[in-house]
């Protein structure tokens, strides 16, 4: 550690709290605090967007007036139109972040628990290697898009998910959103496989062997000795699949669910603003990826061994073999 | 020299105890032969070294033994058990014989003491506790207690051959198989695994030893079997082996291993 203050660090942390601070007191603004009447209310700014706008105009007014100077203040103008914009929709966006995370981690998380068995089908399951094999082609092989609207408009998974009672009321998403989640977790296990097969396949055989000359079984020789280095080696993958999934997820619009994407494009199509409106989703984007790589990175530190998959427990082994 | 020639259980010495039998062992891979009609008896508290050349199926044998290669034809008993018949729980086996493996294979992300335990609690069924004892008197007995917390990529060679053995001797093993156990070590790092393995002679383990330390085989083998392209060639004790062998292919090999 140094003793001065790092100035990048510096600016993560305020921009990290800064993003996480608006988009948790938004949450709980829409949420926790507007039905009990606390607060602007759900989907209200907290501030005006006015003001800004105001001051935006005054700008472009001073600029004819001092136009011979040729000092250029029209970027400042549009710097604080760009704000405005941003205090306008930020609620909207702050509600699509959720509907995107929401969708991530959920689609990610099934997806995992889906590709471990099928990988481990795809490097031990003997005869029934070749289903896992059509299974992860098969995905892998066709869009993702048309995989969704393949379950949103061909199969009748929606009228059997709007007799479900829960579905669409008060906090629960519409049913669109669970197809949504059906269809990313499906497409994610066939990559996570991919991904997870490969860290399989990096395990030393002679890892099993010990294990079963020991007098575990081949399973639990899986569960117990290769799983656990498997997924360690998997992380760097996964944290790719999840930076992928952030923004794949944005084809989640196009079957109508509320997420980031849909909204901004709403937003852009009635104001015509598409610049700046798209500029802020990709800064909100952006936001949710790095959050996610750092988690990640948090991870693999969290779970290093020595000598084992991630950077630290390579670099360990690397100091402490020598 | 009935020693010599050893195999089924009709021509055992009298008074002996034999704990593992081997008759007429056939196993190819494709079209190679790598063991052909091997016999031999393994008496409990016997210390059986198995060399020859690279390739001449000393350590499938070794496999076969415990059921990680599975036999074409032929038996082995350990004791009354029939390893290799179908009906035979190979993890059964697996629980009476401990193996110690020429590129260790320490569970990479577990620590020395982890790796003892987790055969303790998932195949013997111990609570955690009991386990992590019964792991740290393994250690010990191996002189690594003051390890048992390190991971395998902390320890050096013969430090993490000598963790593989706590961890096949926690087991409660009646028969010790070691397969090259320090062909994979510098010569330094071999005197430490190669006392261990004097002191298990010393408390009276059956081991089958797949080696080429001859200064081992001289210490601690009470027989020697000579193995080449698949067949015994050869077997006595120590000295017959080393000294006057019967055959010429024993001597030429003994006589080129002298030379490294």
């Amino acid at each position: 550690m140094t003793d001065r203050p790092d100035l990048g660090w510096l600016l993560t942390i305020v921009a990290a709290v800064a993003f996480w601070g608006w988009l948790l007191s938004r949450w709980a603004t829409d949420w926790l605090l507007a039905p009990l009447g606390i607060g602007p209310g759900r989907g209200e700014n907290y501030l005006s967007p006015a003001p800004l706008e105001d001051a935006a105009g005054t700008f472009e007014g001073t600029a004819a007036a001092v136009g011979p100077l040729r000092v250029r203040v029209d970027p400042i103008a549009t710097v604080l139109d760009g704000a405005a914009l941003a205090v306008e929709v930020a609620p909207v966006l702050a509600d699509g972040a959720w509907h995107t995370i929401v969708l991530t981690a959920v689609s990610l998380l099934l997806g995992l628990a889906i590709a471990v068995p099928l990988a481990v089908v795809r490097v031990y399951g003997g005869p029934f290697a070749w289903f896992a094999l059509l299974y992860t082609e098969l995905i892998r092989g066709t869009p993702l898009l048309a995989q969704l609207f393949v379950l949103y408009y061909g199969l009748d998974l929606a009228v059997w998910l709007n007799d479900v009672d829960v579905v669409g009321r008060g906090f629960v998403p519409e049913y669109a959103f669970w197809i949504a989640i059906i269809g990313f977790t499906i497409n994610g296990s066939a990559y996570q496989a991919e991904y997870i097969r490969g860290a399989l396949e990096s395990v030393d055989e002679g890892q099993l062997t010990a294990a079963r000359a020991v007098g575990l079984s081949k399973s639990e020789g899986i569960r117990y000795v290769v799983l656990p280095q498997t997924l360690r080696y998997a992380i760097p993958a996964w944290t790719n699949e999840l930076v992928y999934l952030i923004k794949y997820s944005s084809l989640a619009g196009f079957i109508t669910v509320p997420e980031l994407y849909y909204r901004a494009s709403r937003i852009a199509s009635t104001t015509l603003e598409y610049t700046p409106v798209f500029t802020l989703l990709a800064l909100v984007y952006i936001g949710l990826v790095l959050t996610a790589t750092d988690a990640m990175g948090r991870l693999e530190r969290r779970v290093a061994v020595p000598g084992l998959g991630g950077g630290e427990g390579r670099q360990q082994a690397r100091t402490e073999g020598e | 020299m009935s020693r010599e020639t050893a195999g089924t259980a009709d021509d055992r010495e009298p008074g002996t105890d034999p704990l593992l039998r081997i008759e007429d062992v056939r196993k190819s891979y494709g079209s190679e032969e790598v063991l052909r009609d091997v016999s031999m008896t393994v008496d409990r508290g016997d210390v059986e070294v198995l060399v020859g050349p690279s390739g001449s199926g000393k350590s499938t044998l070794l496999q076969c033994i415990n059921r990680l290669t599975e036999v074409d034809s032929g038996r082995i008993f350990l004791e009354d058990l029939e390893i290799t018949a179908p009906e035979t729980d190979p993890n059964e086996v697996r629980g009476r014989i401990g193996m110690v493996f020429q590129d260790i294979n320490l569970f990479t992300h577990l620590t020395a003491r982890k790796n003892v335990t987790l055969g303790l609690e998932k195949v013997r069924g111990m609570d955690r506790e009991e386990a992590r004892l019964r792991a740290d008197e393994e250690l010990d007995r191996v002189g690594l207690a003051d390890q048992a917390d390190s991971y395998p990529a902390q320890l050096s060679g013969g430090q993490k051959q000598r963790v593989g053995i706590a961890r096949a001797l926690a087991m409660d093993p009646e028969l010790m198989l070691f397969d090259e156990p320090t062909s994979a070590l510098d010569p330094e790092l071999s005197n430490e695994v190669l006392a261990v393995m004097e002191q298990l002679v010393e408390e009276g383990m059956t081991m089958v030893v797949v080696t080429h330390e001859m200064r081992f085989a001289r210490g601690g083998a009470t027989g020697i079997t000579f193995l080449d392209e698949g067949e015994i060639v050869e077997r006595g004790p120590p000295e017959t082996l080393f000294e006057n062998p019967d055959h010429e292919r024993t001597a030429r090999f003994f006589e080129s291993i002298r030379h490294d």
